[in-house]
């Protein structure tokens, strides 16, 4: 199938291009051109045969692991940051650096250190980003990711370096390179992983001096630098599912299909599998017969809604990701 | 480093700063003497380049030498947005750091550095473009710096996956353009330097070309070169450049294949 739409201007010899084209490739294009013009019936043609364009199943039967795209991890690859990740969910690409600086801690927590993730939305990633400040959606998925990443996962007196005196403090940021869609999901995944990639330099603080001193670990082997204190069971996964015309419900959405999703539901699930954070934006699933297969094989009337669906289908999914996150971080 | 409080991002301590360590040798550049591994002072770093990396832009590549990685991609040709009618395209060039690409973390908010690179990537490519064929329209290529070691190595990378992300795109352009940084130290000529070696370097200079057609489109030269040492750097980066040349195009072309 032919990659990308051939831009708006066209080369001088189109035409001639054109005909030298095989039938598949012709077909392709018109494929192409007519998902351009109508995204709506695009999508629906799809929907109708079971099926979604990328050829993806949809979230009917509960047992199908077709329905999420292929997850990618890759940690460590940035030696500037403290701990880094790369995920890669399908096409949509996340990279997530670590700094660790320095600061006094605040008067009312004196025991206490920072985390400050934040994501970046690069005009680079998409087209319909443009440069400059961050956009409303740069600021409501960072805004979702530092309550996510702020349920006790780590703990902040361990960023601690002494009370009321010195602390550290980690900017976690998040540059998305390829926006193709569930930029939340991809990106807690990266901030977790990289956060689990650190390696904090140890530190003393001189109080004569009133300063912080670190040592590598290479010059001092008595002063190891060390892994954060995160709590395992409290790590968390997203997962975001998105329905279309009241009645499809589409698990990780891609980007031509999120412009055209209604409802937007997202779960965020710990490291056993217990619901730490679910959010649903819009009305939900109005044909309950079109969802298939329920929980228990009864029939999909009895289920509760969209939203028990969802949170089933994450918890099944995550039994397959958490053994990838698991080998690929440490 | 002082945070202004940004109320578009989530925000840390008003002030902090980057950890000192111990042990540290305060020397003054001059009298450091590194020496290079890995590969002789006429070696350029290797390089990987894999176009067609971001799908949703027209065109994209993404480079990697050693410990630098910049990620490119094209939008265009687009409407301008300004009412002036212009006859040719315009070229329009972003470059952007991520905090965490250099040994101190930068803000997020831009700043000159970034605006020289762009403007040094700008002009390496300007005369490359066919833009008499794009009137009213711009074409904007957008840079993310991933991890960086040393601005040359960011200008000199930033071109190559700039034009190769341009070639990816099937915008119309004369040739490829390739770029080369080479350092002065002592009286050596270290060719493609990094952080360290061009902090210690008394001169720099990168030259941008298109080796297919033999012209130069840019020559950017700081610090303190004498005009005989001028013209050996810009002798040896464009023997470089060539080099360079081949290995975009077989990127290029492997992409191509990959595609059908």
């Amino acid at each position: 199938m032919a990659s990308a739409l051939p831009s708006s201007s066209t080369t001088p010899s189109a035409s001639d291009v054109n005909s030298s084209l095989s039938a598949a490739e012709r077909e392709a294009i018109k494929a192409a051109t007519f998902q351009r013009l109508h995204p709506r019936i695009y999508l629906e043609r799809f929907l109708e045969e079971k099926i979604r364009p990328d050829g993806r199943s949809t979230a009917e039967n509960i047992e199908d692991p077709n329905a999420w795209r292929n997850v990618e991890v890759n940690v460590g690859s940035i030696t500037t940051a403290l701990g880094s990740a790369l995920v890669r969910i399908g096409k949509t690409t996340v990279v997530c650096g670590i700094k660790a600086e320095i600061c006094e801690p605040e008067l009312d927590n004196p025991d206490e250190g920072f985390l400050v993730p934040n994501v970046d939305l690069p005009a680079l990633c998409s087209p319909k980003f443009k440069p400059g400040p961050p956009t409303e959606e740069a600021q409501v998925l960072s805004e979702r990711l530092n309550e996510a990443l702020g349920n006790g996962m780590l703990s902040l007196s361990s960023l601690c370096i002494c009370s009321g005196k010195s602390a550290w403090v980690l900017y976690v940021d998040a540059t998305v390179i390829n926006y193709d869609g569930n930029v939340f999901d991809a990106t807690l995944l990266a901030m977790v992983c990289a956060l689990k990639n650190v390696s904090l330099p140890h530190a003393d603080f001189d109080p004569e001096l009133h300063r912080t001193v670190c040592t590598r670990s290479e010059t001092d082997p008595s002063k190891p630098a060390r892994k954060l204190a995160i709590q395992e069971d409290l790590i968390p996964l997203a997962f975001s599912f998105g329905v279309f015309a009241g009645s499809h419900l589409l698990p990780d959405p891609t980007a031509s299909e999120e412009t055209l999703l209604d409802t937007y539901i997202s779960v965020i699930l710990d490291a056993h599998a217990q619901v730490l954070a679910v959010s649903q934006l819009g009305a939900g699933v109005d044909n309950y017969e079109a969802l298939g297969q329920g929980v228990n094989n009864l029939p999909s009337s009895r289920e509760a809604d969209a939203l028990a669906r969802c949170i089933s289908l994450a918890k099944k999914r995550q039994a397959v990701l958490i053994k990838k996150v698991y080998n690929t971080s440490t | 480093m002082q945070s202004a409080f940004d109320r578009r991002r989530i925000n840390g301590p008003e002030d902090s700063y980057h950890p000192v360590f111990a042990n540290k040798i305060q020397e003054s550049p001059s009298n450091v003497h590194i020496i290079r591994e890995n590969r002789k002072i006429s070696d350029i770093r290797p390089i990987f380049l894999q176009p067609g990396l971001i799908s949703q832009a027209n065109g994209s590549a993404y480079i990697e030498m050693e410990s630098m990685k910049i990620a490119c991609s094209v939008y265009g040709p687009r409407q301008s947005k300004n009412t002036a009618y212009n006859e040719k395209g315009r070229l329009n060039v972003e470059v952007k750091f991520a905090p965490y690409s250099c040994e101190l973390r930068r803000s997020p908010l831009r700043d000159a550095e970034d605006r020289s690179i762009a403007v040094a990537i700008q002009q390496a490519l300007l005369s490359s473009v066919q833009l008499e064929h794009f009137p009213k329209s711009t074409i904007d290529i957008f840079l993310v710096i991933i991890e960086a070691d040393g601005i040359e190595g960011c200008i000199a990378s930033g071109s190559i996956a700039a034009s190769t992300a341009l070639a990816d795109a099937g915008i119309d352009m004369y040739g490829l353009v390739t770029s080369c940084a080479t350092a002065v130290i002592g009286t050596d000529l270290w060719i493609d330097p990094t952080q360290e070696e061009s902090n210690t370097a008394s001169g720099t200079l990168i030259l941008s070309c298109m080796p297919a057609l033999g012209i130069v489109t840019n020559v950017w030269q700081s610090g303190r070169i004498a005009p005989s040492e001028i013209l050996a750097c810009i002798d040896a980066c464009n023997d470089r450049c060539t080099d360079i040349h081949s290995v975009v195009a077989q990127a290029l072309l492997d992409s191509a294949h990959n595609k059908i």
